[in-house]
């Protein structure tokens, strides 16, 4: 169960994060987010959105042994997407088109939609595995030798887990 | 004031009309004139330099040497053949990107102009009609009737590559930064120092559109200050495969898939039409290019403000790139639509170093990439009597990924007006009133309409997307590797 000390961290970290794009902060509300869930992935990159407004992240959560990408009913990848700061403040972080290709493999923590679609706003770092270096099966990222974070904090800690 | 710009305006447009004529042949000596900084009897390193081959068939702005069966602009219609028929003496291939089922097998085709029908980019994309200025060549809604333009005529490739010898922009930019310190620069204007661009500008092209729809005619000579090269990059002047044949292998797809879906399809994916970016390349095409174009000169920097999508570029003068991301930049490794710009004064010329730029695509050009740089080279000129008649802009464009080698374009913008009497500047929104029909084409959805809507990802080449998808399927579309980092 989450606490409530560990609720603001990460909350805190997000506003960080997302306000850092300071001119174009009144780009949306983020009220159609949950705040009281945060979901932690380990996934696979597909796209980089480098939008001015916000980066967004679309990635494939890879099963719990770390093995194989989720698929949903139909057999497809079961693609999540998870916005950030603005494309320039994730540079600064390290976080960019070019350094976090397709195929990458990293570990995000996130507040889900309220409306239960695959989405949902950065909390806290993002964390990179190695090439070819995925965790260890039930871990993420930072538990890899060679990972690297990005951005403010630790990877956050699951208040509860996705189950697709 | 605004009245008076007007009729200002309309009496130097109708002025120009015709002498542009007359005016071309005698580019290379006028440009040589307007450097202003470079000695006149030095070569630059790297600016000012002649076309290479004799321009002299390529008089003035060359109507009698447009490529394409129509050419916008100048509402005019060229076609040598009509009715899908060829021209006298051409045989023509047994099918053509008119009729072709599928270009990516035609692609030993790619490189005969026949496979065009001998128009030019920017008549295979007026073709349909798709340009109010321009009439189309298609006759009852069958692309296989398109008219042929004209085999004979090409603008020499060797006039479109940069004679310059560098291999990147860093290099071209070093290079004229150090001719610069040569000299003592470079110049560090004070605010009353500042040559007085400040004023509203426009191209050679808008002086000239429209010109067939008012009864064309041979008008006035331009004055020989306003002298430019055929605008190669404008599309007009060109075969397809000579434009291709500046591109890598993967741009030519891109661009041939461009052509096929605007002329066999008949599905233009302009970007704009979707409200999406316009792209910096942009700039440089006829129908997107500067009109009107603001210039501002402070100390610290140069602002051009103009071309479609409120395009604004600023050159921050004296600063440096960062050469530590993926690509020069000014302390953000993200590309931006217009990209970032640096530069330096050489005594009254500028010259600046773009790059950080979003790749993208222009209709009726070839895509770019987001390795793209320029060089440009503003340089004033002035009329007989001293007169300031305008900026002469000079671009080198580099682009690794999309071209063989660098290319060039030189083209001038002649002060229209001061600032303060000019018309106001008014920020343009884009509401988006076109959406992706059932059909894959564009079409009209009045407000109140429900719609089934597709999102886009912005940065994976949304129009190719919608093309694979609504009008590629069958075809043999090259695979593109989709791995996943190897998990299945």
């Amino acid at each position: 169960m989450k606490t409530p000390h560990r609720t603001l961290r990460g909350l805190t970290f997000a506003v960080i994060a997302l306000l850092a794009s300071s001119p174009l902060i009144a780009h949306h509300s983020f009220a159609m987010y949950d705040r009281t869930i945060t979901y932690v992935f380990t996934g696979v990159v597909e796209r980089i959105i480098p939008d001015g407004a916000h980066m967004q992240i679309v990635f494939v959560p890879l099963s719990e042994d770390r093995t194989a990408l989720v698929r949903d009913a139909s057999g497809m990848p079961a693609s999540w997407m998870v916005e950030m700061a603005g494309s320039a403040q994730e540079a600064r972080e390290g976080i960019t088109a070019e350094s976090f290709p397709r195929g990458t493999v990293f570990s995000v923590g996130l507040s889900p939609l309220r409306s239960g679609q695959r989405g949902g706003a950065r909390m806290e770092a993002v964390v990179k595995c190695p090439p070819k270096k995925p965790p260890a099966p039930g871990k993420h990222c930072d538990s890899v030798e060679g990972s690297t974070s990005h951005g403010e904090g630790h990877l956050a800690k699951a208040s509860i887990a996705w189950k697709p | 004031m605004n009245a008076a710009f007007d009729r200002k305006y309309r009496f130097t447009v109708g002025g120009c009309l015709v002498c542009m004529c007359v005016v071309t042949w005698c580019f290379t000596r006028v440009s040589g004139q307007a450097q202003g900084a470079a000695p006149a009897t030095t070569r630059s390193v790297g600016r000012g330099w002649p076309i290479p081959v004799p321009l002299g068939k390529f008089h003035g702005y060359p109507e009698s040497e447009f490529v394409g069966a129509v050419t916008p602009w100048y509402y005019q219609t060229s076609a040598t053949a009509t009715g899908g028929k060829p021209p006298a003496g051409v045989q023509p291939l047994p099918h053509d990107i008119f009729t072709s089922k599928d270009f990516y097998v035609d692609r030993a085709l790619w490189m005969d102009k026949r496979y065009y029908r001998c128009n030019s980019p920017i008549a295979l994309d007026s073709i349909w009609g798709d340009y109010a200025s321009g009439p189309g060549a298609i006759e009852n809604n069958d692309g296989s009737t398109a008219a042929w333009g004209h085999c004979e005529r090409d603008y020499p490739r060797e006039a479109i590559v940069s004679p310059y010898p560098f291999k990147t922009a860093q290099e071209h930019y070093a290079a004229l930064l150090a001719e610069t310190r040569a000299h003592g620069g470079p110049t560090q204007h004070a605010k009353d120092t500042l040559p007085d661009w400040n004023g509203r500008y426009t191209r050679n092209l808008n002086l000239v559109f429209g010109r067939g729809r008012r009864g064309g005619g041979p008008g006035q000579p331009l004055p020989q200050e306003f002298a430019e090269p055929p605008q190669w990059v404008v599309g007009w002047s060109n075969q397809m495969p000579t434009i291709l044949s500046l591109l890598t292998p993967e741009y030519q797809q891109r661009f041939v898939q461009a052509v096929y879906h605007k002329v066999n399809s008949n599905a233009a994916q302009n970007s704009l039409m979707y409200c999406r970016p316009e792209g910096l390349l942009r700039w440089w095409s006829g129908p997107g290019g500067p009109s009107q174009l603001d210039v501002m000169v402070v100390p610290g920097r140069v602002q051009f403000l103009g071309g479609t999508d409120n395009a604004l570029r600023h050159v921050q003068i004296g600063r440096e790139f960062s050469l530590k991301g993926t690509v020069p930049n000014l302390g953000s490794d993200v590309r931006s639509w217009l990209g970032e710009t640096v530069g330096f004064w050489d005594r009254d010329t500028l010259i600046t170093w773009t790059s950080n730029v979003q790749g993208w695509f222009t209709h009726g050009s070839w895509e770019y990439s987001s390795k793209m740089q320029l060089i440009e080279i503003w340089t004033p000129r002035t009329f007989a009597d001293g007169r300031f008649a305008g900026l002469e802009h000079e671009t080198v464009f580099y682009d690794p990924e999309a071209f063989l080698q660098p290319v060039r374009d030189i083209r001038f913008f002649s002060r229209r007006s001061d600032l303060k009497d000019a018309p106001p500047f008014h920020l343009e929104h884009c509401n988006q009133t076109i959406f992706v029909g059932k059909d894959g084409r564009g079409t009209q959805v009045p407000p109140g309409t429900t719609i089934d809507y597709k999102v886009m990802d912005l940065y994976d080449r949304p129009w190719a997307r919608i093309w694979e998808e609504y009008f590629e399927k069958g075809m043999q579309r090259p695979k593109a590797p989709d791995d996943l980092g190897g998990f299945k």
